[in-house]
């Protein structure tokens, strides 16, 4: 029974430690091929393409959603107090030091990373990657690459562009539902805000964008068993990032506020 | 020295062996078919002459390089001699028919876009594919796909071409079309060709010789017509596609006579 025990436990960890092992080794070398030739700009551009632009209808939508939440449930909350001009302060504070990074980083987590997840998946399955392979070409290279470098790139704008539509529907509630002034609201948005938290901002987002483009490509490139497989890349990748993603961002601020 | 030289290669996947001491040449400009039950090893054969699966035991060395012995790049040096048609042609979906075949020029020589159009050209009117080179692969039929396959396989004019079942599910006609495409490609290429295959009739007219695999190991490889009078029980019961003999591990069903069957 016991022995049973130990031997399930000493199973699990050696395979939890094998699993990170072989991520460690396969995000290594996708960092030492990003200089490795040939460069492929049109792979490279239609990266972006995917990972950029095509996100920005789902920024937006979710920017705007959670940020007019937010600004409802400040407004409500300062009404309490009779401090109403302090939702606007710390809905500046919260959208760029948190929610704009981590909302990005979740919903693109879910958009890309597992669109990544599946694409490589299938390309494992109908034996695509090996053909990559047998016409002298690393997968590494022209597949972890690219994505990574337009994550690491498109994610941070994305962020920027998350805070710039979050400045909007804060706007929308306080200031069009609420009635407090449009002079006061842009002015006490940033009050709180100093350039160093937009800094924190982006390289939070790039870590993220690194995260869900590294999990991303390794499940997908780690798939096995036809079908099944393919359907279960997505969704562990999916899970796994966006616990990394939490999991970075708590270390990320205690290290960055510092 | 044979252009390939498969020594001792031994192969299992966790307690299930594969591959067991299987020793074969192959000549340069020669054509080696590989024949075998399902799951005797062949495929696994040739990803280790590919390098994408390494050994337990033994070596394959291509033109005397050991491949499980070279570094990333060198091994990538020895694949770009190589031209390797998948089971299921495994075409780069994303792609259109042009790009897949285009694919390989791009990444390893410094071509203008015009002399890329014109081996492309080149290499799908060896395989009767000309024209098709705005589709995309799920625009193409089973037989079109592994011609398509083909024409990617060729377009670095590798010096040795590995077929891996190029005529499974096809129906008989597209069997016989893919057959002479391959003797098309073997004469006007001159390349060394490894071919598996189940289709006989194909085998017989593509090989020079014949090899039979068969729980793992290489009991036969000879020339077609001493193969075809090989005494071995499994090579004849092979040869006769019989479902009674020492070919199968498990006996097979009995055969009803045909009243029984309707009865």
């Amino acid at each position: 029974m016991v022995l049973t025990l130990f031997d399930k436990l000493g199973s699990g960890l050696l395979e939890a430690l094998d699993t990170a092992g072989d991520f460690a080794v396969l995000s290594g070398r996708t960092f030492a091929a990003i200089f490795k030739r040939p460069f492929d700009g049109a792979n490279l551009m239609r990266q972006f393409q995917s990972v950029g632009v095509n996100s920005i209808p789902v920024v937006v939508l979710t920017s705007l959603a959670v940020s007019m939440v937010f600004a409802v449930q400040l407004a409500f909350g300062f009404r309490q107090f009779q401090a109403e001009g302090l939702a606007s302060q710390v809905e500046g504070l919260a959208i760029v030091r948190e929610l704009a990074p981590v909302i990005t980083g979740l919903m693109l987590s879910g958009r890309i990373g597992s669109a990544m997840a599946a694409e490589l998946g299938t390309m494992q399955v109908t034996e695509q990657i090996d053909a990559l392979e047998c016409l002298a070409t690393d997968p590494i290279h022209y597949l972890f690459v690219p994505r990574l470098l337009a994550s690491a790139i498109m994610v941070p704008l994305l962020t920027g562009f998350s805070i710039y539509v979050g400045f909007w529907g804060g706007y929308l509630i306080l200031v069009g539902v609420e009635g407090q002034s449009a002079f006061v609201y842009a002015s006490e948005f940033y009050k709180l805000l100093a350039f160093r938290d937009v800094q924190i901002a982006l390289t939070k987002a790039f870590v993220f964008g690194m995260i869900i483009a590294l999990v991303g490509c390794w499940r997908g490139y780690r798939t096995r068993g036809g079908a099944e497989g393919v359907g279960n890349a997505p969704t562990s990748s999916v899970v796994t990032s966006s616990l990394w993603i939490l999991i970075a961002d708590f270390f990320l601020t205690k290290l960055l506020l510092v | 020295m044979a252009l390939i030289d498969v020594v001792n290669l031994s192969k299992a996947f966790g307690p299930k062996v594969v591959l067991s001491d299987v020793n074969l040449q192959v000549e340069e400009g020669e054509s080696l078919v590989v024949l075998g039950g399902s799951g005797t090893g062949k495929t696994v054969l040739l990803r280790n002459i590919m390098g994408l699966l390494t050994p337990d035991s033994g070596h394959v060395a291509v033109e005397g390089k050991i491949i499980a012995q070279l570094s990333r790049d060198e091994l990538f040096k020895v694949r770009q001699s190589i031209g390797m048609c998948f089971q299921m042609a495994a075409l780069f979906d994303s792609m259109t028919v042009f790009e897949n075949v285009a694919f390989g020029l791009r990444r390893h020589h410094q071509l203008s876009e015009d002399a890329i159009r014109d081996r492309v050209e080149e290499c799908l009117s060896l395989v009767g594919m000309r024209g098709t080179e705005q589709l995309k692969p799920a625009e193409l039929s089973g037989g079109m796909k592994r011609r398509v396959g083909f024409a990617r396989a060729i377009a670095l004019k590798p010096k040795i071409l590995l077929f891996d079942e190029p005529t499974t599910g096809l129906d008989p006609v597209m069997t016989d079309v893919i057959g002479r495409v391959i003797l098309d490609l073997k004469h006007e290429l001159g390349v060394t060709t490894i071919t598996i295959t189940h289709d006989l009739k194909s085998a017989f007219e593509i090989a020079d010789r014949i090899a039979l695999l068969f729980r793992g190991e290489c009991i036969a490889c000879q020339h077609p017509d001493e193969f075809k009078i090989n005494p071995n029980p499994v090579v004849q019961q092979f040869l006769r596609g019989d479902a009674d003999g020492p070919f199968l591990q498990d006996p097979p069903p009995p055969k009803r006579k045909p009243k029984e069957a309707h009865a």
